[in-house]
């Protein structure tokens, strides 16, 4: 089970106002769907992320609700509107509490 | 006398004409093999090439992560042997597994041993994510360096009888290594392209186990492709395979971490 909540986010540090950019966000967890068996014919508990929410200065801008049918290490791409100097918080929420966080800075010219 | 300058200007127009062919006679004896990264889709190769979008980033933070994290009685961590890793750890993935003190080790056994004896830790298996992690990370650090595998006549000895483990036909399917990576290379099996199986990028981030996995992993997966009884994680058999691949593959260029379908 993926305990650590490591997450890399590659998007530009700098943009024009107006532009569009692209942001990917890749997370590592197992994304144990719950109907596999262990070696011992034991179902392995459900263990999934449920949820991705990306905001923008507090502003939601992407949501995503994940299930068992993603595959480990989800990694999702977006895009959005370069509006104003801000901070990205990227949020993933899942099964058994888990939830990390991590921020990136965008500087808007 | 002209004739003794004319006949030594012929020998020299005709060692003109042998070194100006030499390159064209080398490109005909070009290396035929081929990493199957060549054969991946151009979203597979992007996804290796490119650190955001490798999946192995993951072991390879985790990987670094333990490499320095102390333990036992002394305090002692990889790194207060070892010192960075990134000096240290360079091409050693490129000549395993390899013959310490007479037996052939391979780098997953090399990690476990210096772990239980250096840092008093339990051994890990070979699929651990502790054992993945530390591999992918010191063999990443050999990336873009040529496999090296030692010459010497007890080396060459375990890699032979490597080269015959891969000629056996084995299983039930009775088929050998070498019948699908030798004489079918480039070919489709189903609807996947048949690879010339050359270990560049182990360990490799497979997106149908959604995870890393070592080489031994991948081997025993073929076996299992065959009906075959596969060789025990560690077992002599599997590392003289192993051993027969690099040697096959010496010379061409570590990529790790690979990612494969």
């Amino acid at each position: 089970m993926s305990k650590t909540s490591r997450s890399l986010v590659t998007m530009p540090s700098q943009a024009k106002q107006g532009d569009i950019i692209d942001i990917k966000v890749i997370v590592q967890h197992d994304m144990e769907s719950g109907f596999r068996r262990d070696e011992q014919g034991s179902i392995i508990p459900r263990d999934i992320l449920r949820g991705f929410l990306c905001t923008y200065n507090g502003t939601e801008v992407f949501r995503a609700d994940l299930h068992p049918g993603t595959g480990a290490n989800p990694m999702i791409v977006f895009s959005t509107v370069a509006t104003e100097t801000g901070t990205f918080e990227f949020t993933w929420t899942g099964d058994n509490d888990y939830l990390a966080k991590t921020t990136s800075q965008l500087t808007v010219t | 006398m002209s004739l003794a300058i004319r006949s030594t200007l012929r020998l020299w127009l005709l060692g003109l004409a042998v070194l100006l062919s030499w390159p064209a006679c080398a490109q005909q004896a070009k290396d035929s093999r081929q990493s199957s990264y060549e054969l991946m889709t151009p979203e597979i190769q992007a996804m290796q090439a490119n650190p955001d979008s490798n999946p192995a980033a993951f072991w390879l933070l985790d990987g670094q992560a333990l490499w320095s994290e102390q333990h036992g009685s002394e305090r002692k961590s990889c790194a207060s042997c070892h010192g960075d890793a990134a000096k240290t750890m360079k091409g050693v993935a490129a000549s395993f597994p390899k013959l310490q003190r007479g037996r052939l080790t391979s780098l997953e056994e090399q990690v476990n041993q210096c772990r239980t004896t250096h840092l008093e830790l339990p051994s890990v298996s070979h699929e651990s994510k502790t054992s993945l992690a530390l591999t992918t990370y010191i063999a990443a650090q050999s990336k873009g360096m040529p496999i090296q595998v030692e010459a010497t006549p007890a080396a060459m000895t375990q890699v032979e009888t490597g080269r015959l483990m891969f000629e056996q036909r084995m299983g039930q399917l009775n088929l050998s290594c070498a019948q699908c990576h030798d004489q079918r290379a480039g070919l489709k099996l189903g609807g996947s392209s048949i690879p010339q199986a050359h270990p560049t990028g182990y360990p490799i981030y497979r997106l149908e186990w959604q995870s890393m996995g070592s080489l031994e992993r991948r081997l025993r997966n073929c076996m299992i492709g065959v009906r075959a009884e596969p060789f025990a994680f560690d077992s002599t058999e599997i590392k003289q395979l192993e051993a027969f691949l690099m040697w096959r593959a010496r010379g061409m260029l570590i990529e790790t971490p690979g990612v494969r379908p």
